[in-house]
């Protein structure tokens, strides 16, 4: 057998299983508080309203520049926790190892994830471990419950949204999105493209404090224009997007060359928030403030007057932005 | 126009006559046709006064029915008239004439229309001023000298002013404008040629123009307002028009600089703008052929009452500009369409750039503050009227095609379209057509409306007057929708809006809906093969078609040739960047292109791992690579820009390459281009040859293609549709072989071959296959 790869027995309950465990996930994440021998672990929470979440992740390739699956693990978690206005503190994981998956790696990732877990103030406090036969999985693939507490403050939520409320984003979109694709289908590394993963809190404590903030979410799968779509579904406004969506210029050429919309690539660490319109400037300010908002813009707006999701181009003209299909075709050529 | 509309009780009109020496005779004549809306009733009563027949008109049922008595001879001449000398605007014809027991009416009266619910509605479309307005117009001593809004029962605005019926001018955007006496009077008289002229007007009561600059202070008299617009023309500024149907962009056509400021301002770097010529000699047209070399059919065309723009070759040394339509050898020319325009034109004097004032792909503004704001950085002055444009007609469009004109697009003074099906749709349809050059169309009974010319469809001002049209044409024709019919392409505007709708909805694949279109234009017995070529669409299989030959009849079509289909890379960009196209071919081939834009192979990368790369036949497609690799044009802004230039650069005849046509996978018989990938890629050859060579391999595709099905199959005729056959060169190039192969050819001729048939071709397409003959 290789010892340097993850077998059936490591997922049998035994000696390799606890070995794994002790040798890869406690050692990063038993200082943090992971108890790695209990059933279940007591976590302490000083009274208001706990906040829960959980996601799967399951991204390809497990590595990518600027982050790893056990990174994005740990802000994409915290990342919904912390939209919905509260602080994230704790995190179970599971992991899916497919058999065969390099311990290396596996201890890399797990490195790395720990690494993310301290940088945003959570502690790991219950984990799982199961060995997938070879070929039945993606090489790792990472499940998550994510807990937090309600911060004082508003309670961003889509009912609040009002016509004529403002959409900012807190920095360029489609980073996350170009840098995966481009790492999945190994089209060679392109050190400008690099996935913005990375946690939101000091973006959303900054703004929970504005009463005019309605609503705030981290655009990832399906992009700003996914989100702008949940907007409508919800209150039925029309969302105008103004043609001030900051894109980088590597993000916006890979997009032109494959024939991708940017508006509809992840971001993994990015908040798009609506505010009235009478805080939508001190809003911007307090995310310029921030390092990982200095990029912060206004976006768009809601407009009741629209029935449906439109951008504003530059040229003075206006165009759907269509709900995202699987592989949309050409509709024009 | 409608039978539904007058509720009046008594007759409208009587007219003494003097009791006639001779033996009487009865007759009851019957004329259907475009006879309302068009001063056909006024006509026959003053017809009959000239002849001093007795009896009545009326409206009855969309036909128009007479009874006329008088003496024998003079009844003949009477029916004879009642065709030879008809209004300009109708389209008589008579459908029965029934001898009566002799009458003794002693007078004619224009009897009350029938109120009978079936009547058969015609909404006329807006037409140029006729001859007597434009006397009026010339002459110091009439009221309406110099007045921009004259028109009668001729002439004038229709389509763009009706806002509900019934046709009275309550319901029109002159509801605002009380008539003063005298066009009362003339209104009110059935002598007179403007009785029941619904937007009758003179500069007492009617609307006026105004001049105004950002900024500036208003010119409201309207000569003031005129002369400040030609002066604004004259110091090369752009100045927005509001027309018919919407505003145009104007500008001296003579400029190189004001047409660049005006393509700069307008983010239309090539487009070619239309001209609009000032009208002088015997037939009008002698400034256009100053600049242009018209044939007869354009000329007839061009001087028509829907005065359309028409595609003309361009004189060598004519003094346009040549920005006015950059490395084309044709013009869009038109002639003034309203009387504001042709004063316009008069005190200009030479030739002006008129294209639509619209924001690009959207369809025409027609009011005065949208257009203010949304023009506000394009046009440096705005001559408006305050008469309103209810819904949108853009300029229409024709080219000669085949030895025919034919329209590119419907418009202002030829639309709603009403045409006739050989079938009868069950129930009443609403068909949305597709998503580039929307129109839309209503279609019950035999009969199919179409609208004008709305717009490319991803734009919400192009849904919202989509939706209004849509209701508009229901409430005009008195017809509501039981069904709507959609492009199968579920990404269509279009196919979502009708999704959206409460009634059920049946979806047409997009070339069944061209192959549809052109047989439902010629009824004719025997199977069609239609070639539906065109940018694409979706097929049956999920793939993008475009390059299909369909064997079968409208209503139930079976793809029987294709070309080798090959993959896109980047989707829907390839339609603006010919270059994916040629590089497609290239790398669909095992070979390198040297000049690829892709600098660093990441598109060519994606397409190996078929990353948004989908697979199409579409022939469109072809002309794309080609004008990639022969002109060029990597890179367009605007659609089918890199196909025109390409049929500019051919003159002559060129044998064309063989391309082998064999049976693939899927059964289908496909042509592989493969082998005219190498001569438009050849640098040794010129561009001209190169093009010329390309051309007439396609169109020796299309008759190899015809041959090989009419080996295995019977053909009654063929039928070529689809916006490809806009290329005159490849279309006359395949009509001649096909002809001397024996072929009968069929090209669109009411309708344009492009996707602004769609609509036609669905509603077509359901009424074919319901069966039921009309």
């Amino acid at each position: 057998m290789d010892d340097d790869r993850i077998s059936l027995a490591h997922g049998n309950g035994g000696r390799f299983m606890r070995e794994l465990i002790e040798d890869v996930f406690a050692r990063h994440l038993g200082e943090d508080g992971l108890d790695t021998q209990a059933d279940a672990v007591p976590i302490p929470l000083n009274g208001g309203e706990v906040l829960i979440t959980t996601d799967g992740f399951t991204v390809q390739p497990l590595e990518f520049p600027g982050g790893d699956i056990g990174s994005l693990a740990v802000h994409g978690t915290t990342n919904d926790l912390a939209v919905a206005g509260a602080r994230p503190l704790y995190l179970t994981l599971n992991a899916f190892i497919e058999e065969g998956f390099e311990i290396a790696f596996l201890d890399r990732i797990v490195a790395s994830l720990a690494r993310a877990a301290r940088e945003s103030g959570v502690r790991i406090t219950a984990g799982d471990t199961k060995v997938l036969r070879r070929g039945e999985g993606g090489g790792l693939y990472l499940a998550t419950t994510g807990v937090g507490m309600r911060l004082p403050g508003v309670v961003p939520s889509l009912d609040r949204i009002e016509d004529g409320d403002i959409m900012i984003v807190s920095g360029p979109v489609g980073d996350h999105g170009t840098a995966v694709m481009l790492a999945r289908e190994d089209f060679g590394l392109r050190g400008d493209l690099v996935s913005d993963a990375g946690p939101v809190m000091a973006l959303t404590e900054a703004l929970l404090g504005l009463d005019g903030l309605r609503f705030m979410r981290d655009p990832t799968r399906g992009g700003i224009a996914s989100i702008a779509h949940e907007i409508h579904r919800a209150t039925a406004f029309g969302v105008r997007f103004e043609p001030t969506i900051p894109v980088r210029d590597p993000v916006q050429s890979v997009c032109d060359m494959l024939g991708y919309d940017p508006y509809y690539l992840a971001c993994e660490g990015r908040v798009l928030a609506v505010v009235a319109p009478d805080q939508a400037d001190e809003a911007l300010a307090a995310w310029r403030a921030l390092d990982e908002g200095k990029d912060a813009a206004r976006i768009g707006r809601i407009s009741a007057q629209d029935e449906r999701v439109i951008l504003e181009t530059e040229l003075g003209g206006e165009r759907f932005l269509e709900e995202l299909e699987d592989d949309p075709l050409p509709r024009i050529c | 126009m409608n039978g539904k509309a007058a509720t009046r009780d008594g007759p409208l009109a009587e007219l003494a006559v003097s009791p006639a020496q001779e033996t009487r005779e009865s007759v009851r004549i019957t004329l259907a046709g475009h006879v309302q809306g068009v001063g056909f009733r006024p006509f026959v009563y003053r017809l009959a006064s000239r002849h001093g027949i007795g009896g009545r008109v009326q409206n009855r049922l969309g036909e128009v029915d007479i009874i006329a008595s008088g003496p024998a001879a003079v009844l003949r001449q009477f029916e004879a008239d009642l065709i030879a000398k008809a209004p300009p605007l109708s389209r008589p014809l008579i459908t029965g004439i029934e001898r009566l027991e002799p009458r003794h009416d002693t007078a004619f009266l224009i009897a009350a229309s029938s109120t009978d619910a079936d009547a058969r509605i015609f909404v006329p479309p807006d037409y140029f001023m006729c001859d007597d307005c434009r006397r009026e117009l010339q002459d110091p001593g009439d009221r309406r000298y110099r007045y921009p809004f004259i028109n009668c029962t001729q002439c004038g605005p229709r389509y763009t002013l009706i806002r509900s019926l019934p046709y009275d001018r309550r319901n029109t955007s002159m509801a605002s404008f009380p008539l003063c006496a005298d066009c009362e009077r003339e209104y009110l008289d059935p002598a007179n040629r403007r009785f029941h002229a619904e937007p009758v007007a003179c500069p007492a009561c009617g609307p006026r123009v105004s001049y105004e600059v950002p900024g500036a202070e208003a010119a409201v008299d309207a000569a003031a307002a005129l002369d400040a617009a030609i002066g604004a023309l004259r110091g090369d500024r752009v100045v927005a028009v509001k027309g018919i149907g919407g505003y145009h962009l104007v500008c001296d056509a003579s400029r190189a600089e004001a047409v660049a400021e005006l393509r700069r301002r307008k983010l239309r770097p090539d487009k070619p703008l239309a001209v609009m010529f000032p009208i002088a000699g015997d037939d009008g047209l002698d400034t256009v052929r100053r600049h242009a070399i018209l044939g007869d059919a354009e000329s007839e065309l061009l001087a028509s009452a829907a005065r359309p723009i028409v595609l003309v070759t361009r004189r060598p040394g004519s003094t346009l500009a040549d920005n006015v339509a950059p490395g084309l050898n044709e013009i869009g020319a038109f002639l003034p369409y309203s009387p504001l325009h042709q004063l316009l034109l008069e005190a200009f004097g030479y030739p002006l750039v008129a294209t639509s004032g619209n924001i690009s792909g959207e369809p025409v503004l027609t009011d005065n503050d949208e257009a203010a704001r949304r023009l506000a950085t394009v046009a440096d002055a705005f001559l408006h009227h305050d008469r309103p444009i209810v819904r949108p007609a853009d300029d229409p469009v024709f080219r000669r095609i085949g030895g025919r004109m034919r329209p590119l697009r419907l418009g202002r003074g030829c639309a709603p379209l009403e045409a006739t099906l050989p079938w009868r749709q069950p129930g009443a349809l609403l068909a949305v057509g597709g998503h580039m050059k929307g129109a839309l169309a209503l279609s019950w009974d035999d009969r199919v409306v179409v609208s004008p010319h709305i717009g490319e469809m991803d734009s919400p001002r192009s849904l919202a007057v989509f939706e209004q049209v849509a209701a508009d044409l229901q409430a005009l024709y008195g017809v509501t929708a039981d069904r709507i019919v959609c492009d199968a392409h579920s990404g269509y505007t279009t196919h979502q809006w009708a999704r959206r709708q409460a009634v059920p909805v049946e979806t047409v694949w997009h070339h069944e809906a061209h192959a549809s279109a052109v047989a439902a234009e010629f009824p004719r017995p025997g199977p069609w093969l239609v070639f539906a070529w065109d940018g694409v669409g979706l097929g049956e299989d999920g793939t993008l078609w475009g390059g299909e030959a369909l064997l079968g009849a409208a209503g139930d079509w079976r793809r029987v040739c294709s070309l080798r289909p090959f993959r896109l890379p980047g989707g829907e960009r390839a339609g603006r960047e010919p270059w994916r196209s040629a590089a497609a071919l290239h790398w669909e081939c095992g070979r390198q292109w040297d000049d690829c834009p892709d600098e660093h192979g990441l598109a060519e990368l994606a397409w190996r791992r078929r990353l948004n790369a989908p697979l199409t036949s579409a022939a469109g497609r072809l002309f794309d690579a080609a004008a990639a690799l022969i002109c060029g044009q990597t890179h367009t802004s605007f659609e089918a820009q890199g196909p025109m230039q390409l049929e500019a650069l051919a003159s002559s005849h060129r044998h064309p390459v063989y391309l082998p046509l064999t049976r693939g996978r899927n059964g289908i018989l496909a042509s592989d281009w493969e082998p005219l990938l190498e001569i438009i890629a050849d640098q040794d050859r010129s561009p001209q040859e190169r093009s010329e060579i390309f051309h007439a391999s396609l169109a020796q595709l299309i008759v190899q293609q015809a041959c090989r099905i009419r080996n295995e199959h019977e053909i009654g005729q063929v039928g070529l549709s689809g916006g490809v056959f806009q290329n005159r060169l490849l279309t006359e190039l395949a009509i001649d072989g096909l002809a001397r192969r024996g072929f009968d050819v069929f090209l669109p001729e009411q309708l344009p071959c492009n996707d602004a048939a769609l609509c036609y071709g669905q509603a077509a397409h359901l009424a074919a296959a319901a069966g039921i003959c009309a």
